[in-house]
Order: C-alpha cells, then sequence, then structure tokens
C-alpha cells in the first residue's frame, strides 16, 4: 500500500497552517485515502486501478490545500463571531442607551412606584417610552445577526444585549453594595427591583420584537466549489 | 432512482446531510461519507476534497467536534461529534430545506418524498 501520509504532504506543501495543524490534517487526510484504497482493493480492484481510484478523491491539490486552509483560518472565525454575534449586540446596546439618554434629555419623566421593603422605602424607576422602543431595538438586533447568518444563539444575545448589559452591570455592583452597607432584606429587595426594572422587564420586550426574527435562516448562496463535487 | 447526483449540491445540502448523521452518533470522516452514499442510494457522494473542508468549516463554527481515537486495528481516526451548537443548527437547517422543495414542488412539480 502507498505511503498516503507521504502522498499528502508532498502535494499539499504549501498547506499554509500552523505546523502542529498540518500535521493533523495530513495525518487524516492519509487515513482516509487509506481506507479508500482499502475499499476499492476490497471490491477486488487491483493496485494500481485502486490507486487511481483513490487518487480521483481529490481533482486539485492546489484547490484542496486553498480550501482547507480557509476553513481552518482562525481569522475567518473571529470574523464570523464578529459579524454575527459581537457587532450587533454592541450596535443594539449602543443604539438603547443613546435612546435612553436622549430621552432623558429631552425631559422625559420617569414613573415611579414605591416600594415599602421592611427596612425602608424605595422607588422602582420605569421609563415607558423607552421600553415601549425597545421592541424594535430587540427587532433590529436579531435581523442584524441573521442577516450575517448568525444562529439563534447570536441573534437572540443581538436582541437581548442592552438588557444583558444591564443585568451584568447589576449583578457586578450587588455584591460591593452588600459587602459595603451591610447584608439585609432591604438591600435585597433593591437589588431585586433594579433587576426586574433594568433587566427582567427590558429583556421581555427586547424578546417580544425579536421573536420574529430569531426562528428561520437567510439560504446560504454558497455552492462548493470547483473540487468540492458531493 | 439512482442517478448521482454530482454536482450543484449547495453547501447548505452538505451541512444538512452531516450534521443529520452526527446527530445520530459520532463519525470520521471517511465513514460519513460511506454512509451518505449508502443511505442515499448514491445520490450524494462526497468526495474528501468535498467533506474535509466542509467539516473543518463546521468545526470552526463549533457545530462538531473532533478528536482522535485508535480503532481495533491501531488505526488512528479523527472522530467528529455533533455539539449543543450543532444540534441548534440543524432544526433550522432541515426546516429551510423542507421549504426549498416544496416551494421547487410548487413551481416544477419535483417532489423531494
Amino acid at each position: 500500500m502507498p505511503d498516503w501520509k507521504q502522498v499528502v504532504s508532498q502535494r499539499m506543501a504549501r498547506l499554509n497552517l500552523p505546523v502542529d495543524s498540518k500535521h493533523e490534517v495530513f495525518a487524516e487526510l492519509a487515513a482516509h485515502l487509506a481506507e479508500t484504497y482499502e475499499a476499492a482493493r476490497a471490491r477486488g480492484l487491483m493496485h494500481e486501478v485502486a490507486v487511481a481510484f483513490t487518487l480521483q478523491e481529490v481533482r486539485s491539490w492546489r484547490v484542496l490545500a486553498h480550501d482547507i486552509a480557509r476553513a481552518r483560518s482562525k481569522e475567518n472565525f473571529m470574523t464570523n463571531r464578529i459579524r454575527t454575534l459581537w457587532l450587533p449586540s454592541v450596535a443594539n446596546l449602543l443604539a438603547a442607551m443613546l435612546l435612553l439618554m436622549m430621552m432623558q434629555r429631552l425631559g422625559a419623566k420617569p414613573h415611579l412606584i414605591w416600594v415599602n421593603a421592611i427596612d425602608g422605602k424605595f422607588a422602582l424607576v420605569f421609563y415607558f417610552p423607552w421600553l415601549i422602543a425597545l421592541p424594535f431595538l430587540g427587532a433590529a438586533g436579531a435581523y442584524l445577526s441573521r442577516c450575517s447568518q448568525g444562529d439563534t444563539f447570536a441573534r437572540l444575545t443581538a436582541a437581548l444585549s442592552p438588557a444583558l448589559a444591564l443585568i451584568i452591570l447589576i449583578c457586578l455592583i450587588a455584591p460591593w453594595s452588600l459587602l459595603i452597607d451591610g447584608l439585609s432584606i432591604y438591600r435585597l429587595v433593591l437589588i431585586a427591583g433594579g433587576l426586574l426594572t433594568w433587566g427582567v422587564l427590558p429583556a421581555c420586550t427586547l424578546l417580544i420584537g425579536a421573536l420574529p426574527f430569531l426562528r428561520g435562516s437567510l439560504p446560504s448562496k454558497t455552492f462548493i466549489g470547483e473540487n468540492n463535487h458531493a | 432512482m439512482t442517478k448521482r447526483i454530482r454536482s450543484k449540491i449547495t453547501r447548505g445540502s452538505g451541512e444538512l446531510a452531516i450534521l443529520s448523521l452526527l446527530a445520530e452518533q459520532p463519525l470520521y470522516g471517511f465513514e460519513i461519507a460511506r454512509q451518505i452514499g449508502e443511505r442515499t442510494n448514491g445520490a450524494l457522494q462526497f468526495t474528501l476534497a468535498s467533506l474535509y473542508p466542509l467539516l473543518y468549516e463546521m468545526e470552526k463554527r463549533g457545530w462538531v467536534d473532533a478528536h482522535w481515537q485508535a480503532n481495533q486495528a491501531g488505526r488512528d481516526r479523527r472522530y467528529y461529534r455533533l455539539t449543543t451548537a450543532g444540534r441548534r443548527q440543524l432544526a433550522p437547517l432541515r426546516e429551510e430545506w423542507r421549504s426549498f422543495f416544496q416551494a421547487l414542488d410548487s413551481l416544477a412539480g419535483v417532489s423531494h418524498a
């Protein structure tokens, strides 16, 4: 049987990958060729015919090396993650925060609901015009991610990013607040109230807007390339 | 009918075929190609050149992960396994292709059943 690893490494010498990754690819492709050859031999083909049959698996080694280098490139992965997840999420977060700031500057008054906790009284703050606008931002975030072929997780994250950022912020601040001011039922109710008004409620309204864009995907327009005949 | 469809297979159809197979069990590359050929009566056939760029791309996206494992004869094989992200991807892909075939059916009377 031919040394398939040598065959692959010779024909794909120009494969542009780190050494470890390159050797792994060579080993995997060589194993595939070895099994193809053995299957051909098991069907009764002569050695030369089986080798020729096996080599038909690859029409152009140069194109294959290019396709594999592109497929395994970390850069593409980052670009893909940035395009589908981070960019829509950050854009949505910025839009939501800017909208809230604009509303405050234009004099929108918050709606206050006073809550009696055991140790004191505090207000839940609601900016209703902002909450009403959030479904549109949720829809925009999910839509942007879907346009970039983002999966459901990426779309949902992009849609909910303003609420997620606020929840994370509250969760980071809360332990420090408890540490400094001491643990009390009042503090815990205050934190829960903050999570409700700035986290859960915005998340629900964002989700309402995002729902139509979470399912389904834009059809891929890419066809398998020149040597990629399935 | 076992007419081979050698070309014009979209990347999406290849992804769907691989994800569907891996949803059943982890498989290595040669076995993935063999099972796709066998289970479609040869209508779909992956060559090495079409299979591995797609598998690596799916691995990069986090839909599958891979690990080396030796068989009883001591031959190392790289097994691919569906990840949670890959499993999440499967349902919308199936739905997309169902819609595609329905659209084609209504246009050209081509049924996929």
